[in-house]
């Protein structure tokens, strides 16, 4: 393809200084990512996989190497632009989820919002917010403090803020970590339709390969290195599977 | 974004009521104090000024007597007002020098003023026909007694409005007879007076006084220069008249031991002569020293040196020294405490800065810039001085009436005072409030998020 990628990495190292020891979290990395890609990122606990993520997701900087976002190289821009970029090109779900505690759900998923270059009204973060909540199935639970949610819940939360601004870039670290499999299935549903539907590009984290199957491509990390990177020809489809899943009861949703 | 600023800061600060409260209270005694200062420095300025007015005047009084404790061994005549060093002669001498305009021989005596069917309690003043002059006084019924009515120590009297009020009420009293001592004087004229206290007094010529105070001499000559720069020039020759006059130049045994208090000198003793058998005062001193103690007063107007002496420039010069050195002393101790107030603030934020590192790198994450973070923590600095100024208001406004009404210090809150103590609460908040709003602006959003 001749369209630029909307992701593109060259050489990235992470080294994190330890006293005397110097802990390499990424060594030499080198990706492209395309529009409308779904890449899930595989590997053992400590290979580098969050460290790539927080700097996909301009939170972090390498400690070397490049990375284009939309053929611009990040280290040129600003921190107010690269404020702008979080809030409305990318949407992050954490593997900790990052909720603002004591705070309720409904609050939760307005921030991005609220942080938009475009100013939004109360009421229209609101409306939004809560059309946000519906479509992760949590409605009813808008009022919550973010405490009295459950994991699952929680994480459930932290998919629809990550939504809420219509990021063209969804970066997801082990979304699904916390939930049972019924519920996974229905976050990868959400996910694989919003490839299909919107064309959004998703990079997600799991250490579980049943995940990864969802991808379009998958790149398994190592010791901060790729070791394989492959178009997924099994694709699973979270749509098909969940017809035939025995739908859940959840307590009192 | 300011409003939603606001809204955070607001949850963040009912969080924790206590630590929120702690921190406004220091802030509030601070404005207090702030405003409590300018109360205080305002009714000291308006009080000041007030003296100086009357200072601005152009009265000279001099009084037989002198203040002088143990003038007994120097053999002259003690207490103010009561000897009867000053006669008739004096006035006249007086009113020659060159600049006195006026100069009025007086005798004073408290007694009742009596109608038929009115009493009243008040001061009897004898006299001279300049008299109203040197005070300008207006007449609004009836006329001033004639220099006929001194030479023949007639029985006349004018009264002030308030007295006319007691006594007569609406009539005219003009005609009418009062009665003094069980004599009758004749009413010829109602005075009005810009001294309120005045009002009071019953006028009679100072001879008539002198008769029924069966006295040759008189208590006091009051002086009317003619510039108000000039009593103190008129002062010096008074006294150098008097002392002419009464040979109190003449040599005479020593003054005495020197002085137990080191130096300070009693009041008239100089020149090793006889001291002053009489005093002569300025209205800007009369001022200074109105409702203190007699030997307080004197010892004050002993100890200032050339206090009479001193024009009423100086006054206002040594008032409104004493005034900015009692303003810079509640100036400092507001100052400090504004800045303890303040330091509060900022230890506040700092630790509620260090508490939320997670909160605010979750915001940086989705999209909040430096800026946005700043704001926030000083929109929360600011909404803790700014309650902090508001109720150091409250505060201020209640120390300012219990100053006033139970120390009786003058006090006075003005506009100006309240939005400067508002202003400064505010700015306070800004400066204290920016070290700990900046620092959580500069986190870096992954450390921030990574902190336990
Ligand atoms: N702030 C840090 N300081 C020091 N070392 C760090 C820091 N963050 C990560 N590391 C180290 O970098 C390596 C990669 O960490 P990373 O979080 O990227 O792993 P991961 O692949 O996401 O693991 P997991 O699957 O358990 O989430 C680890 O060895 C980790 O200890
Ligand atoms: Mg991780």
């Amino acid at each position: 393809m001749t369209t630029t990628p909307v992701i593109s990495i060259k050489n990235l190292t992470k080294t994190y200084q330890m006293g005397e020891v110097a802990v390499h979290a990424l060594r030499s990395v080198s990706l492209n990512i395309n529009a409308g890609e779904f890449v899930t990122v595989i590997g053992p606990s400590g290979s580098g996989k969050s460290t790539l993520m927080h700097i996909l997701g301009c939170l972090d900087q390498p400690t070397s190497g490049q990375y284009f976002l939309d053929g611009k190289d990040v280290s040129h821009l600003s921190d107010d632009e690269i404020s702008s970029v979080r809030n409305s090109k990318i949407g992050f779900v954490f593997q900790g989820f990052n909720l603002l505690t004591r705070t309720s759900a409904l609050e939760n998923v307005e921030l991005p919002l609220l942080y938009s270059s475009t100013p939004v009204s109360a009421s229209e973060r609101r409306n939004r917010a809560m059309a946000a909540l519906e479509a992760v199935g949590l409605g009813s639970r808008y009022e919550h403090h973010t405490n009295q949610l459950s994991g699952g819940q929680q994480q459930r939360v932290a998919i629809a803020r990550a939504l809420l601004n219509n990021p063209s870039i969804l970066l997801a670290d082990e979304p699904t970590g916390n939930l049972d499999s019924r519920t996974s299935v229905e976050v990868m549903d959400i996910f694989q339709s919003l490839k299909e539907d919107r064309g959004i590009t998703i990079v997600l984290i799991t250490h579980e390969p049943e995940v990864a199957a969802y991808g379009s491509r998958i790149v398994a990390f190592k010791d901060g290195l790729i070791v394989s990177d492959e178009l997924n020809e099994q694709r699973r489809t979270a749509r098909g599977e969940l017809a035939e899943l025995p739908v859940a009861v959840e307590e009192t949703a | 974004m300011l409003t939603t600023s606001l809204r955070i800061a607001q949850k963040a600060l009912k969080r924790n009521k206590l630590r929120t409260g702690l921190a406004i209270l220091g802030m509030t005694i601070g404005v207090a104090a702030v405003l409590t200062m300018f109360a205080l420095g305002t009714g000291a300025q308006e009080s000041v000024s007030s003296d100086v007015k009357s200072a601005g005047t152009t009265l000279i009084f001099v009084r037989s007597g002198n203040f002088t404790r143990g003038g007994e061994e120097s053999r002259i005549p003690t207490g103010l007002g009561s000897t009867n060093s000053l006669v008739p002669a004096d006035a006249d001498a007086i009113a020659k020098i060159d600049g006195v305009k006026y100069a009025s021989a007086n005798l004073r005596e408290r007694t009742w003023v009596e109608t038929s069917n009115q009493r009243f309690y008040t001061q009897v003043i004898g006299v001279d026909v300049n008299h109203p002059k040197a005070y300008g006084w207006g007449f609004p019924k009836g006329k001033f007694f004639k220099s006929d009515d001194v030479a023949s120590a007639a029985q006349v009297a004018v009264i002030g409005t308030t007295l006319r009020d007691h006594l007569f009420g609406d009539e005219n009293p003009v005609g009418k007879e009062v009665m003094l001592h069980n004599q009758s004087y004749k009413v010829v004229g109602v005075f009005e007076a810009r001294d309120e206290d005045q009002g009071e007094y019953a006028i009679i010529p100072y001879t008539t006084a002198q008769k029924v105070l069966g006295t040759s001499s008189i208590q006091m000559v009051t002086v009317s220069a003619e510039q108000a720069g000039d009593t103190t020039r008129i002062s010096d020759a008074i006294k150098a008249l008097l002392r002419k006059r009464h040979n109190l130049d003449k040599a005479v045994p020593a003054p005495g031991a020197p002085s137990a208090l080191g130096g300070l000198q009693a009041p008239g003793l100089g020149g090793g002569a006889n001291p002053d058998d009489f005093t002569v005062k300025t209205q800007a001193s009369e001022a200074l020293t109105k409702g203190l103690n007699t030997s307080v007063a004197a010892f004050i107007l002993a100890n200032m040196p050339q206090m009479d002496q001193t024009n009423s420039q100086e006054m206002a010069g040594t008032l409104s020294r004493a005034g900015s050195t009692m303003t810079a002393l509640l100036a400092a101790i507001a100052t400090i405490s504004l800045i303890v107030g303040g330091i509060g603030i900022m230890n506040i934020m700092l630790v509620s800065v260090t508490e939320r590192t997670r909160e605010i790198g979750i915001r940086r994450a989705i999209g909040a810039r430096q800026s946005d973070v700043l704001q926030q923590f000083l929109v929360e600095a600011v909404t803790l001085s700014v309650f902090g100024g508001v109720f150091g208001i409250a505060i201020g406004f209640i120390a300012s009436f219990v100053i006033t009404n139970v120390l009786h210090w003058p006090a006075t809150i003005s506009i100006t005072a309240v939005a400067l103590a508002f202003g400064i609460a505010a700015v306070t908040g800004v400066f204290f409030g920016f070290y700990p709003a900046r620092r959580a602006s500069q986190l870096s959003p992954i450390d921030a998020l990574r902190y336990e």
